[in-house]
Parts: C-alpha cells; sequence; structure tokens
C-alpha cells in the first residue's frame, strides 16, 4: 500500500491523536488537578497497572462489558427487524401494537431502569434488557420504512405468476429494505452501548459503567477516563463492524457508488 | 390468420370500469378479439385507450368488469405460462444480471439449478453475452430491458405480453431491438401481444394489428399484415406497408 491511498485511511487516527495531544499538554499547560482533568497517559495507564495495584482487575470489567454491548446488539437487530416484519406483514398487527412501542420508546427508559431491577435484579439479564429497551425502536422504525419503500410496479413482477405474500417479502420487500436495516442497526450500534452503560451505572456489579461510577465515589478520576476511553472505543468498533457488514452485503450499492 | 385454427386465448365483449364513489372511468370498453397460437399480435391505440389495462387483464394483475377471457387451448396454463415485459425494465437491483433472470423460476418453484444453462442461453439470445454476473446499475436502459425480456422468457410462457416494452428508448436503441425481437420470436415461436402507440412499428412487427380508440375505447380496426416473413427493413418500402399504416391512421381518425 503506497503511501497516497494510506493516507487518507489515516485521517481519523491522526486527528484522534492531535486531540489527545492537546488534551495531554493542556493539563501539564493549566496545572490541572488530577481529580478534576486527568491525562490521557495516566488515565491509560490504569489499565496496565498490575494486580493488586490496579483498583480494578480490567479484564473482568471489559469481558463483562463487552458481553453485554455484544448481546444486547445482536438480540436488538433480531428481534427488532422481526417485529417490523411482523408489524408490516399484517395491518392489524401494526394499529394495534404501534402505538405500544411508541409509548415504550418516549418513556425516559433511564427513569424506569430501577423498576427494571427491581423487576429482574443485578446483572447481565437487566443490563440487556435496559440495553434492548433504549435502541430497539430506531431498528423498527427504519426496518418497517424499508419493507413500505417497495416501488409498486415490483410488486406486479410477483403477482402476475401468481407469488405468494411470504415471497413477496423473501424476494422484493426484504432484500428491499436492506439499506434502512443498516441505517437502523447503525444507531442501534451506538445506543446499545450507551444502554449497557447505563445498564451498569444501576443494576450491576462489574463492566465499564460500574468502574466509573464506583470511581466517581471515590474521587479517583484516572479510571473513569480510561473507562470513557475504553467505551467510545468500543461503540465506534461495533458502528464500524455494521459499516463493514453493510459494504459485504450490499456489493450492489458499492459498485453503484463506484460508479458515479 | 384464418379462423378456422384454434385460438389460444379469446376476449369476448371484455370491458374495464374504474369506479369511485361518485363517478366511473370506462377504461377499456367492449374489446373481443382471438389471439392464435404463435401469432404476434399488437394492440395500437393513443394514451389512455386502456392497453395497458388489457394486458394487465390478461396477466391476471386487474380483474376485468364483464365480458369473457376464453382459454381456449386446453394446453395452455394462464396462470403460469404467461410472460410479462413491463413499460420499464424493473429489475431488481439487488440481484445480478443472471439472479434476475431466474426470479419466474423461483416464484413458481421450478428446481432453480435445472434452467441457470436455460438463464444463460437467453440472455445470449437478447445479447447479452458476459453480463451474467452484472448488476442493472451497471447497464444501460435499452440492455435493462434485454434482461427484462429474457426474465419474461425464462419460465417458457406461451403468451408474451409486452407493454410499450421500448417506449422509453432513444429511437435508434428501439429499432435495433424490434429487430431482436422479431428475432428472438422467430427462435422462441411465442405467441406475442404487443402494445405500442408506434404504428410503423405496429405494421413493422405484426401479423395483426388491433385499432383502439381513444376513451371510451373501442375496437377500430383488426389488421390482417399480409407482409413477407422474415420481415427486413426492406419491407417498409413494400407499397402495402404504407397502406397498412395509413389504414391504421384513419382508424385512429388521424386524418
Amino acid at each position: 500500500m503506497s503511501l497516497a491511498t494510506l493516507a487518507p485511511k489515516l485521517k481519523t487516527p491522526a486527528v484522534i491523536l492531535a486531540i489527545l495531544a492537546i488534551w495531554q499538554g493542556a493539563v501539564g499547560l493549566f496545572e490541572i488537578r488530577e481529580f478534576i482533568l486527568p491525562t490521557p497517559l495516566s488515565a491509560l495507564e490504569h489499565l496496565f497497572l498490575p494486580q493488586p495495584d490496579a483498583n480494578y482487575n480490567w479484564m473482568v470489567h471489559i469481558r463483562a462489558t463487552l458481553l453485554e454491548i455484544g448481546l444486547s446488539f445482536v438480540i436488538t437487530s433480531v428481534v427488532g427487524i422481526s417485529i417490523a416484519i411482523a408489524l408490516a406483514w399484517s395491518e392489524a398487527s401494526r394499529k394495534v401494537s404501534m402505538p405500544l412501542f411508541v409509548f415504550v420508546n418516549s418513556l425516559p427508559i433511564i427513569a424506569i431502569a430501577p423498576i427494571l431491577v427491581l423487576w429482574s435484579g443485578y446483572g447481565l439479564k437487566t443490563n440487556i434488557l435496559i440495553a434492548f429497551l433504549v435502541s430497539f425502536f430506531p431498528v423498527v422504525i427504519n426496518t418497517l420504512a424499508g419493507l413500505a419503500a417497495i416501488e409498486e410496479e415490483l410488486l406486479d413482477l410477483v403477482k402476475y405468476l401468481h407469488g405468494t405474500k411470504l415471497q413477496v417479502f423473501l424476494k422484493l420487500r426484504i432484500p428491499n429494505s436492506l439499506p434502512y436495516i443498516f441505517t437502523g442497526l447503525k444507531i442501534c450500534s451506538t445506543m446499545c452501548v450507551v444502554g449497557a452503560i447505563v445498564g451498569e451505572f444501576i443494576a450491576s456489579d462489574r463492566g465499564l459503567g460500574y468502574i466509573i461510577i464506583n470511581s466517581q465515589y471515590t474521587m479517583d478520576s484516572p479510571p473513569i477516563y480510561a473507562g470513557l476511553m475504553l467505551v467510545s472505543l468500543f461503540g465506534v468498533s461495533l458502528f464500524g463492524l455494521v459499516g463493514l457488514a453493510e459494504r459485504i452485503l450490499m456489493p450492489w450499492a458499492r459498485r453503484g457508488v463506484a460508479e458515479k | 390468420m384464418s379462423d378456422d385454427r384454434k385460438a389460444l386465448i379469446s376476449l369476448r365483449n371484455v370491458k374495464k370500469v374504474y369506479r369511485t364513489r361518485d363517478t366511473e372511468l370506462e377504461a377499456l370498453g367492449d374489446v373481443s378479439f382471438d389471439v392464435f397460437p404463435g401469432e404476434f399480435v399488437s394492440v395500437v391505440g393513443p394514451s389512455g385507450c386502456g392497453k395497458t389495462t388489457l394486458l394487465k387483464i390478461l396477466a391476471g394483475l386487474l380483474p376485468h368488469s364483464s365480458g369473457e377471457i376464453v382459454v381456449e387451448s386446453e394446453n395452455f396454463d394462464i396462470e403460469r405460462e404467461v410472460g410479462f415485459v413491463f413499460q420499464k425494465p424493473l429489475l431488481l437491483h439487488w440481484r445480478k444480471v443472471l439472479d434476475n433472470v431466474l426470479l419466474p423460476i423461483e416464484i413458481l418453484k421450478i428446481n432453480r439449478k435445472s434452467m441457470v444453462g436455460r438463464a444463460r442461453e437467453l440472455l445470449s439470445l437478447v445479447g447479452l453475452d458476459g453480463f451474467e454476473d452484472r448488476y442493472p446499475n451497471e447497464l444501460s436502459g435499452g440492455m435493462q430491458q434485454r434482461v427484462s425480456i429474457a426474465r419474461a422468457l425464462i419460465h417458457d410462457p406461451k403468451l408474451l405480453l409486452m407493454d410499450e416494452p421500448f417506449g422509453a428508448l432513444d429511437a435508434i436503441t428501439r429499432e435495433r431491438l424490434n429487430m431482436e425481437l422479431l428475432h428472438i420470436w422467430e427462435e422462441t415461436k411465442k405467441t406475442i401481444l404487443f402494445v405500442t402507440h408506434g404504428i410503423n412499428e405496429a405494421v413493422f412487427l405484426s401479423d395483426r394489428v388491433i385499432v383502439l380508440t381513444a376513451r371510451p375505447s373501442r375496437m377500430a380496426a383488426s389488421l390482417d399484415i399480409d407482409l413477407p416473413r422474415p420481415r427486413s427493413q426492406e419491407v417498409r418500402t413494400d407499397p402495402a406497408f404504407g397502406r397498412y399504416a395509413l389504414e391504421i391512421y384513419k382508424g385512429l381518425e388521424i386524418t
């Protein structure tokens, strides 16, 4: 790979490094105290302190958070897309349950999280439930829009050969909705991270959210920032993975763009 | 075409009326004609005379309001043995050309593998050798319409319905595709019902031309085109060609 093709790909990392460098410099220059704002290096240093010097066993917490984000993203995607297909399939189901979904989505999930803890206890299950409730709606709404966005005339193609409603969905509506589904999944990918962390604030004794909230009690700032950096790294990575899947699963869109 | 042969399909006083709450719109008024096996029949008429409606009724996409459509031939299954070429190519942009051609096979639940070879042959017949793995957005409008013709032929339909298939293309591409269509028709021996508002196009292609008047549409004429086959561009210089075209102009009351 030559420098010319490599350069555009390095733009984002370069910007991130620049921000970290300014942060590092500013903390030293303005003599900001560590509990207000630690330097990025001292924050990151906490990740690599050997046990028992480190306040937290990071690997355990990272694994817990990754598991929650991963599971909640997969569950929310599958359930969200399924709900949308069911709603698109039957107008009756849409009329009955759409108001319910809007209602659930307009609840401040963070505010009802304590209730969810009372119902399903501490830990993984509750965190996934919170992440699901925060992030399922964009998946449902986008998929539903995609399923409805089919050109009427295309339906004639299946109809004149006396195809079934199932064939209309499998051959036309679902493939046609893929770009919309991926838009929904991209929003979902970042919302799942938010949901998992909020869940850990309230209903967990492990995970990066737990570290952040626990370190705040003890005014131990560097782990908070280390946790934040990891959380945003996970969010960006998941978003990137969805984008990659989109490129792989929709080659026609890629070629179309390349032509224009 | 002699009437003692058995028709493939017979339309008897077929009418289509669109009803809204307080108006009635007669989209197709009282059309009767037969289509014989292997025949190339064109339907010519002004915009809004119900030509497309007629094809959609035959394809089962629209119900007719009155009259009868009789399948005369006992080995013609009108639900499975019709191919439709629409005004627009209507290709599925997420499918490669070959997979677009195979769509009817999947819908009719025919074994896909056994038809891949046939799909390739058809693509070759419409002049698209080597384009099997392209996506529709990589093809020109004319090429896309060729794919849709291959798609309409893949399940070996007895009757091919074509709704102004070349109407959206430029004149030169259109003439070229007309020649190719004749070639395809001669190769495949299909019965073709071809809707157009091109008068010369209809004479050039057809065994018979049905002329419909403007709304409320009636059949103005059914014209046997007795010109030699296979046809080449020279046929346009035949005095009979001009006389047939004139008959159609008269039928359409363009004088």
